[in-house]
């Protein structure tokens, strides 16, 4: 019994009486343990996640990737081969649900450093967003926080630091969860603002806020197609996801968001998850 | 307070805000940290009008976590409202036990709007819910108004701006409503998926995921237990009495089953009887249906016992 936790007794009269006995007053309390046990099995997992993985690791040879499938793996291990041939690096991202987010920031201001050029013209982007965010109904006093420390880290890189230092704010849990929440709210405003175009995306008759309260505010709600559409757009840069599943053909595919950019940043997905990719 | 948190922390920032933004009372709600903890909030929300609430002003506590605004706070009801177990944290998506659809960008006054907004819905059975009769609700917003907070030191006769009898409760009032219908439309669908994806479509009960897993695990023990003529008595006594008085509240499937036992022992008390009642009477129900049914099982075994000597005996002969 999913809410009791009770040792099975021998004969049903007895389990019977048990139940009824201790079904009104452990009803509610159970509930509540068997609640509250949920939420902390999923903190435990979400911790040894945590403690496995950083949130942006250091950038390491596409090699490593050989070795997280079987060598007779054929699918996986000949697409591997044929991502070698445009891409030689790759950077890894936390599997928590906010792995796209958190790839497309890191990626994109790592790309920025040097285009100083780009990088003012992403900063005017990113500055008057909050204000689009304010006049679609947003809460000023409950967004400006995310919208700052994004707008920090964009003046940190105005200042040409070392990698590390972008890579390690990225690794602050506070800094980069801020930076998650924000592009999520971008990614909802532009989805909101244009929600006549999307409404015809949307599955199980939801309306496009509904769809945006549920799946791209909440931080750990995977992306989809959808969402790297929205956040591309609302920032107006391009991106190239290399799509390696376990279909047939020997190839990866990839896609380009939105559609005919030039992307600068390339994300590497497998089901469920994103890394970045470099040349 | 300011000397005593670091400024830096995100959650310290965020509630200093949240506090100064809140400062003054409204018409419909108000909250503010405790003096000597900026993480524990008191609130007042009045009852929403046009409904049994209508009225009342109800006081109650938010615990913030550490991590907030990334992890929801927890509300808890210290006024007996009819709507809200007092003293339990509340099961509403917005609070700690659903934290998965919580928004950051969400804040301390959505919270206040979105109670506001759901006293009115049914309660469903979910956890640290109550469906008191609106009689019984109407008189509790009456008394709320006595309400007094040892720990901030609140009146509830004057935590709120007093209703001005040209205010326009329209536009706070819609968009409680508008946040209510979304949570619990929340609340459903992170149900839907946890009871691997049954539809999603109607309203549930956070019960009803347990309701049907321990219904089929009785009725296997039962199986494996009982003689089949067993079964079938208890199944009939079982469901002699599910013509519901109360259609009119729908009721978790626990509450419901608590109710039949009660109706059964007391036969005479033909009345519909509250959920609320004191636990000990259905406890004394279900004694007295037990034995019944045990008495009724036994009759039947030596009953078979007896039919099968019997036949043996025109055997031999």
């Amino acid at each position: 019994m999913s809410c009791g936790g009770r040792k099975p007794i021998s004969t049903a009269k007895m389990a019977e009486e048990q139940q009824e006995s201790s079904q009104g007053e452990m009803e509610g309390v159970n509930c509540l343990a068997y609640d509250e046990a949920i939420i902390a099995q999923q903190d435990r997992i979400q911790q040894e996640i945590a403690t496995s993985n950083p949130l942006v690791s250091d950038r390491q040879d596409l090699s490593v990737l050989q070795s997280e499938y079987a060598e007779d793996d054929t699918v996986y291990q000949l697409k591997i081969k044929d991502l070698h041939k445009k891409y030689s690096y790759i950077r890894k991202t936390r599997p928590d649900g906010n792995c796209f987010y958190r790839a497309f920031g890191f990626a994109h201001l790592e790309s920025l450093l040097d285009d100083s050029k780009e990088l003012q013209k992403f900063k005017a982007v990113a500055a008057k967003s909050k204000l689009d965010l304010v006049n679609e109904g947003f809460t000023e006093f409950t967004i400006e926080d995310f919208h700052n420390t994004f707008m920090d880290l964009i003046e940190l890189c105005e200042k040409q630091p070392r990698l590390q230092e972008v890579l390690s704010s990225f690794n602050d849990q506070n800094v980069s969860d801020y930076v998650v929440v924000y592009l999520r709210l971008l990614t909802s405003g532009y989805l909101q603002r244009e929600h006549t175009f999307f409404q015809h995306f949307i599955e199980g008759g939801r309306t496009v806020k509904e769809f945006c309260q549920q799946e791209v505010e909440p931080m750990s709600k995977e992306s989809d197609h959808i969402h790297i559409i929205a956040l591309a757009q609302a920032l107006d840069v391009s991106i190239l996801v290399e799509y390696m599943d376990r279909g047939e053909g020997g190839t990866v595919n990839h896609h380009v968001f939105p559609e005919g950019g030039d992307p600068r940043i390339f994300l590497l997905y497998r089901p469920g998850h994103y890394d970045i990719l470099y040349k | 307070m300011e000397s005593k948190y670091n400024l830096k922390s995100p959650a310290v920032k965020r509630l200093m805000k949240e506090a100064a933004e809140l400062r003054d009372p409204t018409e419909h709600y108000h909250a503010q940290p405790l003096e000597d903890n900026l993480f524990e909030w008191h609130f007042s929300v009045r009852g929403p009008p046009d409904s049994d609430f209508d009225g009342g002003v109800y006081h109650g506590r938010i615990i913030l976590p550490p991590e907030y605004p990334m992890k929801p706070p927890s509300i808890i009801l210290l006024t007996p409202n009819g709507r809200f177990e007092v003293g339990k944290k509340i099961c509403l998506s917005i609070s700690g036990h659903h934290p998965e659809t919580w928004q950051p960008s969400w804040s301390i006054r959505t919270a206040l709007i979105a109670i506001i907004g759901f006293m009115p819905t049914k309660g469903e059975g979910a956890i640290g819910s109550l469906d008191y009769t609106p009689e019984e609700r109407r008189a509790l917003a009456k008394k709320s108004q006595d309400f007094c907070c040892e720990t901030c030191g609140c009146t509830m006769r004057s935590a709120l701006l007093d209703l001005t009898p040209n205010s326009n409760p329209g536009a706070e009032d819609h968009t409680a409503k508008e946040l209510a219908q979304q949570i619990n439309f929340k609340a459903e669908s992170s149900l839907s998926r946890e009871s691997s994806e049954n539809e999603g479509g109607e309203s549930e009960p956070s019960t009803h995921t347990q309701g049907p897993s321990s219904a089929s695990q009785e009725a296997e023990k039962d199986q494996a237990e009982q003689v089949e003529a067993s079964q079938s008595t208890r199944a009939e006594a079982l469901q002699t009495p599910t013509t519901p008085t109360s259609s009119d509240r729908p009721l978790s499937p626990r509450q419901r089953r608590a109710q039949q036992t009660q109706r059964e022992s007391a036969a005479s008390r033909a009345v519909f009887t509250p959920v609320h009642q004191p636990q000990d009477e259905s406890h004394t129900g279900s004694a007295v249906l037990i034995v019944v049914l045990t008495l009724a099982l036994a009759a039947l075994i030596f009953r078979r016992i007896y039919l099968a000597h019997e036949y043996k005996f025109d055997y031999d002969l």
